[in-house]
């Protein structure tokens, strides 16, 4: 049933629509996206699409968000992004509303499976950027990225520095003492975050140390039986319908019996962008209030 | 005949207490089982055991279900997940989880009335003035299932990423979300849905020749169909309710123990059932410390061992 | 005995059954003959309540079918109809055995008498030493005598048999014939039977009925019913009528 539905939709992004984009005379400049291809973008850049609520973010971060003519169903920060043409989500893009937005360039982050858009867009002439946010560092290197993509590196170089300045200070006041930390992804069936979600690494900064940080793959779905045993001291919700009180295997842990269980907006948690950086204070002081005095 | 069944039974509940105990052996911590501390006694007894016992009931109802369908429909291939049992069922989950969140009694009672539709459905579908015929009944029963499977492929859609994360795994089935509640609900309707069914197994014996050979001696065709369609919905509507679509187990273990001991109903039903259990806690056991601390879905381990399976047995025949 | 009156059975405008009456007594072999689709198979789903009847009434004993149950109709009538591909592994002892499951309850296994009925019916039926084959590893015959086996097991003493001999060879073809009438003769059962063997017909029946088209065209001992204007009306066939000077039977033989 699945192979079916996943053929049809292959067969349909082979829509071949002749691009009447822009004429023969643009400027245009090579740059290395994220998995090291080598991506044609003009020099002016004035119409873009973002296929990943982070990309949008982070494209309105630098500067760039009123030349974004189309987003996914899930971006919806900041609030200039709601407005903004809807071209599907972010694993079901619309092809034919891509194509005919005319895009000098489309935005793609590696957790959706862009394979089969990727070669339609190709097809078209369509630029294709490729992003890979595993870690803060990269996170910065995206934002450095995109501030050259679009000729603004004085927004984005000052937003690097301020976001930079701010996690220093989270991690200076935070101290070194590492709090062990569960991340509920969601509590039925429950899922964490693993060695391959950049948040692991991030949590760092907050003072933390996320005790599902070896299991395998990004957001791995763990036995109850070892998250029993782990016994985390805090427990961080990702905020949503389906987690709003951590799974029963916790209820003898330190982190609910002495009460420090705390909510973050999913957003925060899962999309790599500015507002990351938000959630790591919030985080570092919901686990670490005595460091932080003054609300 | 009774002594040929009462060693065939004992030998399957001793095979069937042997794989519980290896089950509670072996899991994603290990645990030194005469000397437990409290965290460990908790894992075993409120997490470990509870999930080996909803796999027994689970496998022993989708067996039992696979045996009295493919006696009543004279078809081998008959199951839940084949005829779209298993996708009604868990369509009734996934609606009473949409619309009634928190009632969790809902999601059985559902998951029940949707089995029971998709039963009557493909049923009504494969019945012709000529009677039932077995290719008809096969052709009713994936066009059943595949159209249940798309409603429930364009609820995901609709569904948020959150809750669809938690649905697709649940799909492929899932017993990790085993609770008390879960596991008695699950033992008390096999428990009822095997009698009723060991019930109707000298008639079954009839029907699976010819329904009209049941009629002529006796059998009362109607009411039989109505209390092995209903008891098939009941195991099945419980074990996807608590567990999401197990595939295979209802094909696969019937085969298996008409193999050994014959097609006379009264042994296959109650031994589809023991076997049924054995299988899936074998199946769960894997899908549990195969790439531990991280668990498969349990449809998974149990589809990549009975399609082998299943081949193996199509062509010794 | 079984008692058929003005027994019709209709499909919107078509009449598969128009008028049937008849009487079954015991110990009666009665053959029912009829061109193909003329409605006998029909008649035999309708004498044990398998089919419904449009009009009209058939009672066993007095009851009419409609008004008892199922077991009581199968204690008293057991049909021989053409076999269905079992697709199960189910032994030729189990066949028979099913037979005999109005006389068990629900939970129960058979008896040692039940497989004694049981193993006498094969016997009879020239199966003996074939209760642990399978039934699909049997031909075509041999299944159909099982099916046989399976009616005799019952114990109920009117038989309904539907062209029992189709498959069979010569010899079993007599063996059944024989049987059936035995049966009757000895142990009070009655019969009726459907065949294409006009010879055996003649050679075994106490009565014919020859059904045309729904209707009975005549009724009555072979000498009455087997006339060469029936046969040609009924069957469109030109025979030759004489007698077999074995039996001292009427004997049919077809003018092609």
């Amino acid at each position: 049933m699945f192979f079916a539905v996943a053929v049809f939709a292959g067969c349909r992004s082979n829509v071949s629509i002749p691009n009447t984009n822009a004429p023969a005379t643009v400027a245009m400049r090579q740059v290395t996206d994220d998995l090291g291809r080598t991506v044609a973008v003009p020099v002016k850049i004035t119409r873009v699409v973002s296929l990943a609520p982070n990309l949008t973010e982070n494209i309105f971060a630098v500067g760039a968000g009123d030349r974004l003519v189309g987003v996914t169903t899930f971006c919806n920060y900041p609030e200039a992004a709601k407005s903004i043409a809807k071209i599907g989500d972010t694993m079901n893009p619309n092809m034919e509303s891509i194509i005919a937005l005319k895009p000098d360039v489309v935005f793609v982050s590696t957790a959706s499976q862009i394979e089969a858009f990727m070669k339609t867009l190709e097809a078209n002439k369509i630029a294709v950027y490729v992003t890979k946010a595993d870690s803060l560092d990269a996170l910065m290197k995206n934002l450095s990225d995109l501030g050259d993509i679009f000729g603004s590196k004085d927004i984005s170089s000052k937003l690097i520095s301020d976001l930079t300045t701010r996690i220093n200070t989270i991690q200076k006041t935070a101290g070194d003492t590492r709090t062990r930390v569960f991340v509920q992804i969601s509590k039925e069936p429950l899922f964490t975050i693993g060695n391959q979600s950049f948040l692991t690494t991030a949590l760092g900064k907050a003072a933390a140390e996320s005790v599902t940080r070896q299991v395998e793959t990004a957001y791995p779905k763990l036995s109850k039986e070892t998250a029993l045993a782990l016994d985390p001291e805090a427990i961080i919700l990702s905020d949503s319908e389906d987690n709003r009180e951590p799974n029963e295997v916790f209820k003898n842990s330190p982190a609910v019996k002495n009460g420090r269980v705390y909510k973050v907006n999913a957003d925060l948690l899962s999309r790599p962008g500015p507002r990351l950086v938000d959630a790591l204070e919030q985080i570092a002081k919901d686990l670490h209030p005595e460091k932080f005095p003054n609300k | 005949m009774n002594r040929k069944a009462i060693i065939i039974g004992l030998a399957l509940l001793a095979a069937l207490a042997a794989a519980i105990i290896l089950a509670v052996l072996l899991g994603a911590e290990r645990l030194p089982i005469f000397d437990l501390n409290e965290q460990q006694a908790s894992i075993l007894f409120d997490i470990r055991l509870p999930r080996i016992l909803l796999g027994a009931c689970v496998g022993a109802s989708l067996a039992v279900a696979g045996a009295g369908l493919q006696s009543l429909l004279r078809n081998p291939l008959a199951e839940p997940y084949l005829l779209g049992v298993s996708n009604g069922a868990a369509l009734g989950t996934m609606l009473a989880f949409v619309f009634f969140q928190s009632l969790e009694i809902t999601r059985p009672l559902l998951a029940f009335a949707g089995a029971g539709l998709a039963t009557v459905a493909v049923y009504r579908m494969a019945k012709s003035r000529a009677g039932m015929n077995v290719e008809r009944l096969i052709l009713s029963g994936v066009i059943v299932t595949t159209f249940l499977s798309s409603v429930i492929v364009m609820l995901t859609t609709l569904l948020d990423a959150a809750k669809l994360r938690s649905f697709t795994f649940w799909l492929l089935g899932d017993l990790s979300q085993a609770t008390r509640n879960g596991v008695y609900l699950s033992l008390g309707a096999v428990i009822v849905g095997t009698i009723v069914l060991m019930s109707q197994a000298r008639a079954l014996n009839l029907m699976m020749v010819g329904e009209r050979d049941a009629f002529d001696f006796g059998v009362e065709v109607g009411r039989v169909r109505m209390l092995v369609f209903g008891a098939a919905s009941l195991v099945v509507g419980a074990a996807v309710a608590a567990s999401g679509s197990v595939g295979y187990v209802g094909l696969i273990v019937p085969h298996l123990v008409r193999l050994s001991v014959g097609s006379d109903n009264r042994l296959v039903v109650p031994c589809s059932a023991i076997a049924g259990a054995i299988f899936v806690v074998f199946a769960d056991t894997i899908a549990r410390t195969a790439i531990a601390p991280r668990e498969l879905p349990v449809g998974a381990v149990t589809a990549l061992i009975g399609a082998p399976m299943f081949i193996y047995l199509l062509r010794r025949n | 005995m079984l008692d058929v009156r003005n027994a019709t059975i209709s499909y919107g405008a078509c009449e598969v059954l128009q008028e049937i009456s008849f009487s079954l007594e015991p110990g009666c072999v009665v053959v029912l003959l009829g061109a193909n689709g003329a409605g006998k198979t029909t008649l035999i789903k309708a004498l044990n309540g398998t089919l419904p009847l449009s009009s009209g009434e058939v009672t066993l004993d007095g009851k009419r079918l409609a008004d008892i149950s199922r077991r009581e109709i199968a204690e008293n009538i057991a049909v021989v109809a053409q076999e269905n591909e079992t697709r199960f592994p189910v032994t030729v002892l189990e066949f028979v055995l099913s037979g005999r499951f109005v006389h068990g309850n629900a939970f129960g296994w058979e008896s040692d008498a039940d497989i004694e009925f049981a193993k006498k019916a094969l016997a009879d039926c020239d199966l003996s030493g074939f209760e642990t084959r399978l039934m699909n590893h049997l031909s075509g015959g041999e299944r159909q005598r099982v099916v046989l086996a399976r009616a005799l097991a019952t114990g109920a003493k009117i038989l309904l048999l539907d062209e029992p001999t189709a498959n069979l060879d010569l010899a079993h073809q007599a063996m059944m014939f024989r049987l059936v009438r035995e049966r009757c003769s000895q142990s009070n059962y009655s019969a009726i039977v459907i065949t294409h063997d006009l010879n055996l017909a003649a050679e075994f029946a106490d009565e014919i009925i020859m059904l045309h088209r729904g209707r009975i065209a005549a009724a009555g001992p072979p000498e009455k019913v087997l006339t060469a204007d029936n046969v040609q009306d009924v069957f469109g066939v030109k025979v030759l009528l004489d007698e077999n000077p074995a039996s001292r039977k009427l004997r049919v033989t077809a003018i092609y």
